[in-house]
């Protein structure tokens, strides 16, 4: 099936109640199929006026205790970053499925990865976020699914960042049920309608994303910051390929590290040590891990359908390292592992 | 779509529908009927339409002329037991219900590369007992080449077997 | 020797964080006394969930013992939307500026208009952006001196005041409820304010009630000018009274068509 019919089956699976969504090209068949399930499973929707109030809409139904979620793309997701701001403040687990499109503005409705830093930093904060980024059905299937239960556990707004030509592709996928795979879908606990009189019974939840002083956020950030950085050994994932000896270290993220871990075994497979490294949470960002690996490699190659987003991560995170960094940068273009072959080859990297 | 439309006219296929540049910049989702598919119906020799997914399902064939009335018109609903949508007979039958007139089934289960000879039987034994209740023939089952020897001329239920040859793959979509 | 009598505070009204933030003569006191009202008249207090939108109104974050959400500006009707969309059995209450309302939240009240969500929104008329100083709002008066209209608001240029409560009577499907009240007459608007509540309860629809406020603040009005700028200049522009009520149908062309598909 399709990447969003995917989408659609994961969250179904994953016990999703209700989706807020807003049409905009390549997700719009994930309301297409959950709408026609929703109903056999006694789910809810509503399609909103706008990706704002989906994003608002979104907020509200995890304020409420559900596992609410929305999805969107290019134009849509930078009006959704209003919502995820909020929700970045108040910590509320909401899930968000982003199909990257060609960017900046309308540009393409097709493809590309250059929504990372929206994704990952849209907000006007520091970007306490959970971002996974799948490449396979299979992925987009498990990561929708891990999506709501790192929201609801950890309490930051968590993204699925998928991207056109996966929403699109057909694939075989197995979908299942959590549960027969060990997975125990994580409690959703509501923030407001709580049981007791308000005053009487219980403290009323008077919940606010505004403060008076300086001292009074600096308090409230921090806290968060530091729980984020605590958690974030336990949620960062990665993947490599042939690593160990490598002395071309390529980087890549999503759809594309397909194609970089074929280009790596095309390599391989003429003499060259050519390794791979592929970040599966773009936020936290594995960048502990990667350094060891770019430390021994000579070169190292960042693979992306955008101008830099990924790179930027991969050298923030590796400052202070000398293995120098290549970027192979197509913004909104597909990429083969032959090209990325020629390139290695034609920049002389291995 | 391109290379495969090359392809199937190299052997003697012909096309009906728009090429990628002649439709560029007329907006992503559906674009001008081209006259040639409009007319289809009318053309001489054996046409066949692919209609796709959508909610309006064999609604989308008004869009042709003489759709109505044309007397050897055959609507055949293609099921894929594999997808979850169409996995158990009675979701079968509410999707065919749901298409509005179909004439036939077809049994197309399949999971690409991963295709077993079981998983085609059991796809098989699920549409020919919706059509039954549907009161609707299976006009076949289609298995790719590569497993159509190991199948035979019928397959578990008595239809016949069409073998084919997969060219979607080389479609990005 | 006379004990000075304790004004009689609805129970809902959370003593613990009074006195409240809001200026000497803002209207926002009185309106959130109504409401309170309401919902112990309603008897709705264990399953009200209050939203407030950004600007004065976000003072009201703590004042109720009620589970409060203070949302973004104009955003605090889809929270509240996706809130009881969610958990239909609680009462959602959507508590706005005149800025929030028809300025940066307009669509969502259209939207939400049009689906005749089941929401009970109180939008609190001050004519002016309040907290950020007192810029010109979408109910400014002709001629009326802000921050941004140092002159007098220019019609011609700048639109005449927008019209909420007419708008929503225009649109929203029957079962809607919608009213003007005004902080000069708080039974009256206690009452508007507990009809919308009941129509929440009830099913029928959307609830909108606009209530005129004064802000002496930002008027720079001595009490006299304030009541008479409430009761007398905004009285010209605005209406008082009950715009719609659930049995009517939209004051706008509605003609009730039977759903249907497309026939093939």
């Amino acid at each position: 099936m399709t990447g969003n019919e995917v989408v659609a089956w994961a969250a179904l699976a994953a016990g999703a109640d209700i989706m807020y969504g807003y049409p905009i090209t390549p997700q719009n068949e994930i309301m297409h199929y959950w709408t026609r399930m929703a109903p056999k499973y006694e789910r809810g929707f509503l399609q909103t006026e706008d990706e704002i109030s989906a994003g608002f809409a979104t907020v509200g139904g995890v304020l409420a205790g559900k596992r609410a979620f929305t999805a969107t793309a290019g134009p849509g997701n930078i009006l959704m970053q209003e919502a995820m701001a909020m929700a970045e403040m108040m910590r509320l687990p909401t899930v968000v499925v982003v199909t990257q499109r060609g960017g900046p503005s309308t540009a393409t409705v097709i493809y590309s990865q250059q929504e990372l830093n929206l994704t990952c930093f849209g907000g006007n904060g520091e970007g306490l976020r959970i971002v996974y980024s799948p490449s396979s059905h299979d992925e987009l299937f498990l990561y929708t699914i891990k999506a709501f239960n790192s929201a609801w556990k950890y309490r930051f707004p968590t993204f699925v960042l998928g991207d056109g030509y996966q929403s699109k592709m057909r694939e075989p996928v197995t979908i299942f049920d959590p549960e027969a795979r060990g997975i125990t879908m994580e409690p959703c606990r509501p923030m407001v309608g709580l049981s007791g009189l308000p005053g009487e019974e219980r403290d009323p939840a008077h919940l606010r994303n505004t403060y008076n002083l300086e001292d009074e956020l600096y308090e409230v950030l921090m806290t968060a910051i530091k729980e984020y950085e605590a958690i974030a050994p336990q949620v960062v994932e990665w993947d490599t390929y042939a690593v160990d000896d490598a002395e071309l270290l390529i980087i890549a993220h999503g759809v594309v590290s397909r194609a970089a871990r074929a280009a790596v075994v095309s390599l391989r497979e003429r003499g060259f040590k050519a390794g791979y490294f592929r970040p599966v949470t773009l936020k936290p960002f594995p960048a502990e891990t990667l350094r060891p690996l770019a430390a021994r490699a000579r070169n190292l190659l960042v693979v992306e359908s955008a101008y830099g987003q990924l790179k930027r991560q991969v050298q923030a995170g590796l400052y202070g390292l000398e293995t120098p960094v290549t970027g192979y940068l197509r913004p909104g273009m597909g990429i083969t592992p032959e090209e990325i072959v020629e390139f290695v080859h034609a920049k002389e990297l291995i | 779509m391109r290379p495969l439309k090359l392809k199937l006219e190299a052997m003697g296929i012909k096309v009906l529908g728009w090429e990628t540049r002649q439709v560029t910049g007329w907006g992503e989702a559906g674009t001008v009927l081209h006259p040639a598919v409009r007319w289809a119906l009318h053309q001489e020799g054996d046409v066949i339409i692919d209609a796709g997914y959508g909610t309006a399902g064999a609604g989308t064939l008004h869009l042709l002329e003489g759709a109505g009335t044309a007397s050897d018109l055959r609507v055949l609903a293609v099921i894929n037991t594999a997808r979850p949508a169409t996995a158990t007979v009675e979701d079968i039958i509410v999707h065919v219900r749901s298409l509005g007139r179909v004439d036939g089934l077809l049994n197309n289960t399949h999971l690409g590369e991963e295709t077993t000879v079981d998983l085609i039987q059991a796809g098989a034994r699920k549409v020919t007992a919706a059509a039954r209740e549907l009161n609707l023939p299976v006009v076949a089952t289609a298995v790719m080449f590569e497993l159509a020897s190991f199948i035979g001329e019928r397959d578990i239920c008595g239809n016949p077997v069409r073998a084919i040859k997969r060219y979607m793959p080389m479609a990005f979509w | 020797m006379a004990i000075a009598a304790q004004p009689q505070m609805p129970r809902v009204w959370r003593a613990e964080t009074k006195p409240h933030k809001f200026c000497p003569g803002c209207g926002h006191g009185i309106v959130l006394k109504a409401l309170g009202e309401a919902i112990d008249a309603l008897d709705i207090q264990e399953r009200t969930i209050f939203g407030c939108d950004i600007g004065c109104s976000l003072l009201s974050w703590d004042f109720f013992n009620l589970d409060t959400v203070q949302t973004h500006h104009g955003r605090t009707t889809p929270v509240l939307v996706g809130i009881k969309r969610a958990r239909p059995e609680l009462v959602v209450v959507s508590y706005m500026g005149d800025g929030g309302a028809y300025a940066i939240g307009a669509q969502h009240l259209v939207s939400s208009a049009s689906r005749n969500d089941l929401v009970t929104i109180i939008v609190v008329n001050n004519t002016v952006y309040a907290m950020t100083g007192g810029q010109m709002a979408p109910t400014t008066l002709p001629g009326q001196k802000t921050e941004t209209t140092p002159y007098g608001r220019d019609a011609r240029l700048t639109g005449r005041p927008i019209l909420g409560p007419e708008l929503v009577a225009a649109i929203a499907p029957p079962g809607a409820y919608v009213a003007r009240g005004s902080i000069a007459n708080i039974v009256q608007l206690k009452n508007f304010i507990q009809k919308g509540l009941q129509n929440q309860l009830e099913g029928r629809g959307i609830a909108f009630i606009e209530a005129l406020s004064s802000c002496p603040t930002n008027w720079h009005t001595n009490a006299a000018a304030t009541w008479g700028f409430v009761e007398k200049e905004m009285t010209a522009y605005f209406p008082v009274g009950e715009l719609r009520t659930p049995e009517e149908g939209p004051s706008g062309r509605f003609q009730e068509v039977p759903a249907r598909g497309f026939q093939s």
